[in-house]
């Protein structure tokens, strides 16, 4: 493949494998404790550390990694302790995140173009430096799937279940947002800060359609996470387009598929646990 | 020998309305509980105070001698809740849901280190006693409503735990479900488990029943076995 003599395309089809696994993998708990817009908030609040890396001369990605921890620490606060005000107060973060962004990347001296980037992202701009940051937060993020998995699973089925089984809830709350919060550095240079969330919902939400389990529904949403990133960076070349919008809109079509294809399997599904549930059954004691 | 729960004044406010108004209760090990009221006497609030789910404003409550905030010893418990979770609809099997009954008994820290061999050989064994073995790769939201609340129950026995604590077990379940779930609580208490469950009328649980602890408006009105 010719694309492939380009530096910036093997650091982006790396990246792009990284994201596709990270995101839809943590994405699955953050969907099933219905926070599907948590990245989002975060992306929005991450600007700001940009701006902050870009007016004090170093680095974006570690400026967005504080800040959007920080935030996404807020935001846990924010929604574990008020039940009503909280999404307003949650607005308040994601506006007061993107506008403090905007106007500290302008101040830095950086032009509409870099901001561009930021918000939509851009692939070419990745250097080999900023690929070893995104593959040590990477290995995090699995790790932390691969080492809380039944933890989280049962966190975000029920946090009262959870306390129930004695669990420190909040702590592991904490460590969803945390964790969503470094997923969003990792995807943010390809997909872009205003579409970062895409990823931890769109491959969960195709998957869903068709996946029986919950390790299922992670396993697959990560195929499809991938096959979107990777699919949607060679497009991007190929057809001269931004990079982030073409993985996201090739997500949608794979949820599209998903859901034409899911419909009539789930229902012969039920057709077929109803039949069994019919079968007489004896209760041991 | 410690009581599993024993609260002393509990008194809980929710939403500005007082729910709980200063409870007594202490169950023994052992003892099979039914706390019954009409709706809104305060009964699901009753036992999720007793586990610490709900923050009391008043009085105290001890899970096996200790407040819940400071219990460790989750793994005594089991909880079964009134409806299995939904989230935000990702799927999950039965095995998955049971084996999250085994959280308590893992390792904190180091949960990779947990014996894994245990853990199958406990979902397996909480399956065959509600019977649903070999249906646990089945989706569990896509099971009756019945058959959700017997994964919900095998989820607890999963966790092998001392007391049980079941919030309303038998609402939205048929006649035929309920027999069993009858047999499945009579196994449990054949075997000395100490049962705590709510429910509007007992039907097929009443013969297990050693004690009726009845409710209404926050306080309990009757209770047949404070002597014994």
């Amino acid at each position: 493949m010719e694309m492939l003599q380009f530096e910036y395309m093997r650091i982006g089809l790396v990246m792009a494998v990284l994201i596709g696994l990270t995101a839809p993998a943590i994405g699955t708990f953050v969907v099933q404790r219905r926070l599907a817009l948590l990245g989002d908030g975060i992306g929005h609040v991450a600007l700001t550390g940009i701006g902050l890396g870009l007016l004090t001369g170093s680095s974006p990605i570690l400026g967005a990694l504080a800040v959007s921890v920080l935030g996404a620490l807020a935001i846990e606060l924010l929604r574990a302790r008020s039940r009503s005000g909280a999404d307003v107060a949650l607005a308040l973060l994601f506006y007061g995140g993107l506008a403090g962004g905007v106007v500290l990347t302008g101040r830095s001296g950086a032009g509409t173009a870099s901001l561009q980037s930021y918000l939509f992202g851009s692939i070419t701009s990745v250097t080999a430096a900023d690929l070893y940051v995104i593959a040590g937060l990477a290995a995090a993020v699995l790790l932390v799937v691969a080492l809380f998995g039944r933890e989280l699973f049962l966190l975000s089925q029920d946090e009262e279940l959870a306390r129930a089984a004695g669990l420190p809830v909040r702590f592991l709350s904490a460590l969803v947002a945390v964790t969503a919060a470094v997923t969003v550095v990792i995807a943010m240079r390809a997909i872009g800060l205003l579409l970062v969330s895409a990823l931890m919902v769109v491959p969960v939400a195709a998957a869903q359609q068709f996946a029986r389990s919950f390790r299922g529904t992670m396993l697959a949403a990560m195929a499809a996470g991938v096959l979107s990133a990777v699919a949607g960076l060679a497009g991007s070349y190929q057809y001269d387009l931004p990079p982030g919008p073409s993985i996201v809109l090739l997500a949608l079509a794979v949820f599209a598929v998903a859901v034409a294809a899911g419909g009539p399997l789930r229902r012969r599904r039920t057709a077929a646990a109803r039949a069994r549930a019919a079968e007489p059954e004896v209760m041991k004691s | 020998m410690t009581p599993p729960f024993e609260m002393r004044g509990g008194h809980v406010r929710r939403d500005g309305r007082d729910v709980l108004r200063g409870v007594d209760l202490r169950v023994a090990a052992g003892d099979v509980v039914a706390v019954l009221g009409p709706n809104g006497a305060g009964k699901s609030t009753l036992i999720k105070a007793l586990l610490g789910l709900l923050p009391l404003s008043g009085g105290s409550t001890a899970v096996y001698g200790v407040p819940p905030a400071r219990f460790r010893d989750w793994g005594r418990v089991g909880y079964v809740p009134q409806r299995l979770p939904m989230g935000g609809g990702v799927p999950a099997t039965v095995r998955e849901v049971v084996a999250s009954g085994r959280v308590a008994r893992r390792s904190r820290w180091l949960p990779a280190l947990t014996d894994r061999g245990a853990d199958r050989a406990a979902v397996d064994r909480a399956l065959a006693a509600v019977g649903l073995a070999g249906r646990d790769r089945d989706t569990a939201h896509l099971l009756s409503g019945g058959q959700q609340q017997r994964v919900l129950i095998a989820r607890a026995l999963a966790g092998e735990p001392d007391a049980f604590v079941l919030d309303e077990p038998t609402a939205g379940v048929d006649a035929t479900s309920q027999l069993d779930l009858a047999g499945t609580l009579g196994g449990l208490v054949a075997g000395g488990r100490t049962v705590v469950l709510v429910a509007h009328e007992l039907g097929p649980l009443a013969p297990l029943i050693t004690r009726t602890v009845r409710l209404a408006g926050g306080r309990i009105v009757a209770d047949d076995g404070e002597a014994a």
